[in-house]
């Protein structure tokens, strides 16, 4: 299941930038459909691995970045029936495709989650903060191509990119749900996280860099959400600030994986 | 032959083209008479704002075309002179001017889209009046399925070509949805008034009118259930709208950088449009480089709507292939209504139909003699020839006074020679 899940995943991927690519707005929608059966594929192999699996062998890396991906998906895809962005895909897509082909090189017993690690509180840390940092990829995306279509309607020519993007109420709307959506579930798996922390390390923290980055991040998305929620902010400045963070966060996750040692050493 | 005669906005000026049109906006009439010219077998009378034609199956020589012109020259009481703007086009050229005018390549607009509803409710009603036969219902619906195949396979409809809709479009690439959306309209003009209308059709609704004259304000206000108010409180309704048109006469900025600033923070950074399609102008273009306000003048959306006029031309060659097809296909239709073909079709159909009834019941035939054989099959042929004689004599009687193709392309359909 995992195979067709990525090949529907790759076809989406060609079709999103094809659609880009000659400008028609029908190969995105064909392609959310293909992404939409890339969802479905994904979901019974994550389902049949829990079957098969016996309890806490299901939480390696594979699984872990399956998840990830899954749940990106499962958004966006949930977020198109409220909403005609379909391009959006376009953004979202190389993201899942990449945490997908990372899953890929990892055998579903690499990393799994150390005894000590082994409780509910983790579970729920793991699973709140996927839902959350994938509500924030939402929001990013959607900024990213507000600030484009931004752009191009500043410029006085939207011509036929214009035309193609959405529009840029619906974008500043997703970017809104996922910041609002996506800080709470992040700051429960994080509190969720440090209570289990405190179990374990007691009072004396190791200085963990991605714990010290993933506060940095909540920070700043919490910063945007306020500023959204209590100033005003909309449109533009958001969309580009979203974007920032969600920069911050993938070089961050990057940096960590490849140079510190750390106990989130899932991805 | 197929006719169509007629005159249009090309051909002539308004002033000739207002004496034979109905007017804008009102039904023609089918005119009395249409049937009864000499020679004419089926007829269609199409009147809009831009073109009055007629399009005819009718004889074929050159009096029913003669006659067809002095019928609209004596309608609109035309002198020489003015029928001289009539064209007259027949049989392949009938049919592709017909199919173009259908598919709005032949309208001043091209693409827009209701010249194909003016097409169709002179069809309905000359189908009303009995005026319509086989032929030219076949040649309507072709132009109808012509008509829609452009419009689907071409982007000729695609982008809009008047200000007012490409305001609108911009609009909508800027909310998504426009309901709910509130409008400010300063200044009175027919542009802003139109494009406001639009904006209601797509869902925007809350309208203020902010006008220099109360009473006018007050009048555009009832017209669309909005309210008015005097250029003084401008700045309170700049800062509740969502989408301003700006059309006054005023020489200096009526909305200033500074107006449209003062209101961001109110509006809590609401995304803001602002349509100025005045001369002079009368927004601050500096209010544009404002994050989340987005001004159009009426300059920039000249250049979309020329952007989007040249595009549709590229799209009219996909779309003249699309008619050519269109036509090629009626006209093998059309020409298979002559006598000969058809004769030697329900021939061939009818023998087919006897070789195949033998076959079938070849089995007991084979105990049969010969000879016996040989008078059943000939009884067999001289019924099928008995039964096909009196059509066949009628069609080629027919043929010989130039009256065949209703007799024909019944004789078609009533023994399904076309499938």
């Amino acid at each position: 299941m995992f195979v067709p899940a990525l090949a529907c995943c790759v076809l989406a991927m060609a079709g999103y930038l094809l659609s880009l690519l000659v400008k028609k707005v029908s190969l995105a929608r064909v392609s959310t459909w293909i992404l939409a059966t890339s969802f479905v594929f994904l979901s019974l192999y994550l389902l049949l691995a829990a079957v098969h699996s016996t309890g806490w062998n299901y939480f390696g890396s594979r699984h872990f970045l399956s998840i990830y991906a899954w749940a990106i998906a499962g958004i966006y895809l949930g977020s198109q029936f409220k909403s005609k962005t379909r391009l959006l895909g376009a953004f979202i897509v190389p993201f899942i495709l990449l945490l997908l082909i990372a899953a890929a090189g990892y055998g579903s017993d690499k990393n799994l989650v150390p005894p000590q690690w082994q409780s509910w509180l983790t579970k729920l840390h793991l699973l709140l903060a996927i839902a959350g940092e994938a509500l924030f990829v939402l929001a990013s995306a959607a900024g990213a191509m507000f600030i484009i279509q931004n752009n191009l309607l500043k410029r006085k020519k939207p011509g036929k990119m214009g035309r193609l993007l959405p529009s840029l109420g619906e974008l500043d709307r997703i970017n809104h749900l996922g910041l609002l959506w996506g800080f709470p579930l992040l700051t429960v798996g994080m509190i969720a996280g440090a209570v289990y922390a405190a179990f374990v390390w007691g009072g004396r923290w190791p200085a963990d860099p991605k714990v010290i980055w993933s506060f940095a991040i909540w920070a700043a998305y919490g910063f945007l959400l306020h500023q959204r929620l209590a100033i005003g902010w909309k449109g533009s400045r958001i969309a580009l600030l979203s974007f920032v963070a969600f920069l911050l966060f993938l070089s961050s996750a990057l940096v960590i994986r490849f140079c510190f040692a750390t106990v989130h050493n899932f991805i | 032959m197929i006719a169509v005669v007629g005159l249009n906005y090309k051909t002539a000026p308004i002033d000739v083209l207002e004496k034979l049109s109905a007017g804008c906006g009102r039904e023609g009439n089918f005119p009395a008479g249409l049937k009864a010219i000499p020679g004419v077998h089926e007829i269609l009378h199409l009147s809009t704002c831009n073109r009055v034609e007629l399009v005819a199956s009718a004889d074929d020589d050159s009096r029913p075309m003669d006659m067809l012109k002095s019928v609209l020259a004596l309608n609109g009481a035309l002198t020489d002179h003015e029928a001289s703007c009539l064209y007259a086009y027949r049989d392949e050229d009938a049919i592709r001017h017909l199919f173009r005018v259908a598919s709005s390549l032949d309208s001043l607009v091209m693409g827009e889209a209701q010249i194909l509803g003016q097409v169709k409710d002179a069809y309905r009603r000359a189908l009303a009046e009995n005026a319509i036969g086989i032929v030219l219902n076949r040649l309507m619906h072709r132009a109808f399925r012509t008509a829609k195949r452009v419009r689907t396979e071409t982007g000729i409809a695609a982008n809009p070509v008047s200000v007012s809709f490409a305001a609108v479009e911009l609009a909508k690439k800027i909310f998504g949805s426009l309901a709910g959306k509130k409008i400010l309209i300063i200044g009175a003009g027919e542009m802003a008034e139109l494009t406001c209308m639009h904006l209601i059709g797509n869902g925007a609704e809350e309208i203020t009118v902010a006008n220099r004259s109360a009473a006018q304000a007050e009048m555009l206000a009832e017209k669309y259930h909005g309210r008015a108010v005097g250029l003084g409180a401008l700045d309170e309704a700049l800062c509740d709208a969502d989408i301003v048109i700006s059309s006054t006469g005023a020489t200096s900025y009526v909305v200033t950088q500074d107006m449209v600033r003062s209101c961001l923070r109110k509006r809590k950074n609401r995304l803001l449009f602002l349509v100025d399609i005045a001369m002079p102008r009368d927004i601050d273009p500096a209010a544009d480089s404002l994050e989340n306000v987005y001004l159009y003048n009426i300059d920039h959306l000249q250049d979309i709507v020329d952007e989007n006029m040249k595009s549709r031309r590229r799209e009219s060659l996909k779309a003249e292939q699309i008619v050519h097809e269109e036509v090629a296909q009626y006209f093998n239709w059309l020409k298979e209504l002559e006598a000969v073909p058809t004769i030697v079709s329900l021939r061939t159909k009818a023998e087919g139909i006897v070789r195949m009834e033998m076959e079938k019941e070849s089995g007991w035939m084979e105990s049969l003699e010969s000879t016996d054989r040989e008078k059943v099959e000939a009884l067999v042929n001289g019924i099928v020839n008995k039964i096909l004689h009196a059509p066949v004599t009628v069609m080629k009687e027919e043929s010989a006074e130039f009256q065949s193709q209703d007799i024909v392309a019944a004789a078609r359909q009533l023994f399904r020679l076309d499938d």
